[in-house]
């Protein structure tokens, strides 16, 4: 998985390209702890390129979510494919992480 | 740390007089099987989808029980779902022989780490019964505080602390530890947090099958 960082604003994207899984997986994990270890804890995630998601995949979300969180900001999610939203909505990860259609629309909701 | 199918013992035992919650066995082989699966994905050792349960580091990870379980999967050609997984080893756990079941497994290490003291019991003079008191109670405690501290906020949960509480759920063990009302009131928290271990998913789901089967079962049967 290619894991690419740009700074929109206050924000940080962050743009997923591959698969997020047991292998990748904690290469995300350590990109989001470093993000907000320097105090950026506004992070949004373009997975517009993020073809598959598995539960390794969903854990880091969480704890990359509730890693925002407890800094006092908010992760977002962008652009899912239709595979990973179907296994978020399954799981009920919509209904904990923000979704939205774009990452500017994610971006936003991180103002 | 302790392992899930460590915890989860715990959390069945009374601490008081160290004798286990009722559980059925077709619902504890599941859940403990379960608790291995989870133990397995939280180690990086396999990792799931919806569709199929994988390895993805064949790496022992020094807990004997966790590594016979990840070369038994290992050995098996093709693939499987976490559901089929789930039954297989949940009927290898039914028919193993008492010292190499989880149960049996995961009483022996919380006794050799200083959690449960071990007391044999003689009824009747002839017929010996073995109980497992805890020796302080913290790390009940610490789980049960974990639990509530997810249960009754709406901050997003650790992934642990998820996969714990559709283990503790599975076992119907929120029952004792809160009331109704209480239960009533954190139900839609129980409910979001079920669905999110997709192992917890699928384990939940296998023991409310069998427990469906066997309810049809016995009303054919009276």
């Amino acid at each position: 998985m290619d894991i690419a960082e740009r700074t929109e604003g206050a924000a940080v994207v962050v743009s997923l390209n591959g698969r997020l899984d047991g292998v990748t997986a904690p290469n995300l994990e350590a990109t989001i702890a470093g993000i907000v270890e320097r105090g950026d804890v506004r992070v949004a995630l373009d997975c517009a390129e993020m073809g598959y998601v598995s539960s390794a995949g969903l854990r880091v979300l969480l704890v990359s979510a509730r890693k925002c969180q407890q800094g006092g900001g908010k992760l977002t999610v962008a652009a899912l494919q239709p595979d990973c939203r179907s296994v978020m909505e399954m799981s009920g990860f919509l209904a904990i992480i923000e979704c939205h259609d774009t990452s500017e629309a994610a971006i936003a909701a991180l103002a | 740390m302790l392992t899930f199918y460590e915890e989860i013992m715990v959390l069945l035992l009374h601490d008081e007089n160290g004798t286990f919650l009722p559980v059925s066995e077709h619902t504890l082989n599941r859940a403990l099987t379960g608790a291995v699966l989870m133990d397995l994905a939280f180690a990086n050792r396999i990792d799931t989808d919806p569709e199929q349960l994988v390895i993805i580091d064949t790496t022992p990870t020094g807990d004997s029980l966790l590594d016979r379980t990840l070369a038994r999967i290992a050995g098996e050609k093709g693939t499987a779902d976490s559901r089929a997984w789930i039954e297989t080893l949940s009927a290898e756990e039914a028919s193993a022989s008492h010292d190499a079941t989880i149960r049996a497994t995961a009483l022996e290490k919380l006794v050799e780490r200083g959690v449960l003291k071990r007391q044999e019991e003689k009824f009747l003079w002839v017929f010996r019964s073995r109980r497992y008191p805890t020796i302080d109670g913290k790390v009940e405690q610490e789980a049960k505080k974990r639990i509530s501290d997810v249960l009754f906020s709406d901050e997003i949960p650790d992934p642990r602390d998820v996969a714990l509480i559709c283990l503790v759920d599975s076992c119907n063990i929120l029952r004792t530890i809160y009331s109704k009302r209480e239960i009533d009131r954190v139900e839609p928290r129980i409910e979001q947090l079920r669905k999110m271990d997709l192992i917890g998913r699928e384990m939940a789901g296998a023991i409310a099958d069998i427990e469906r089967a066997i309810a049809i079962a016995a009303a054919h049967t009276f």
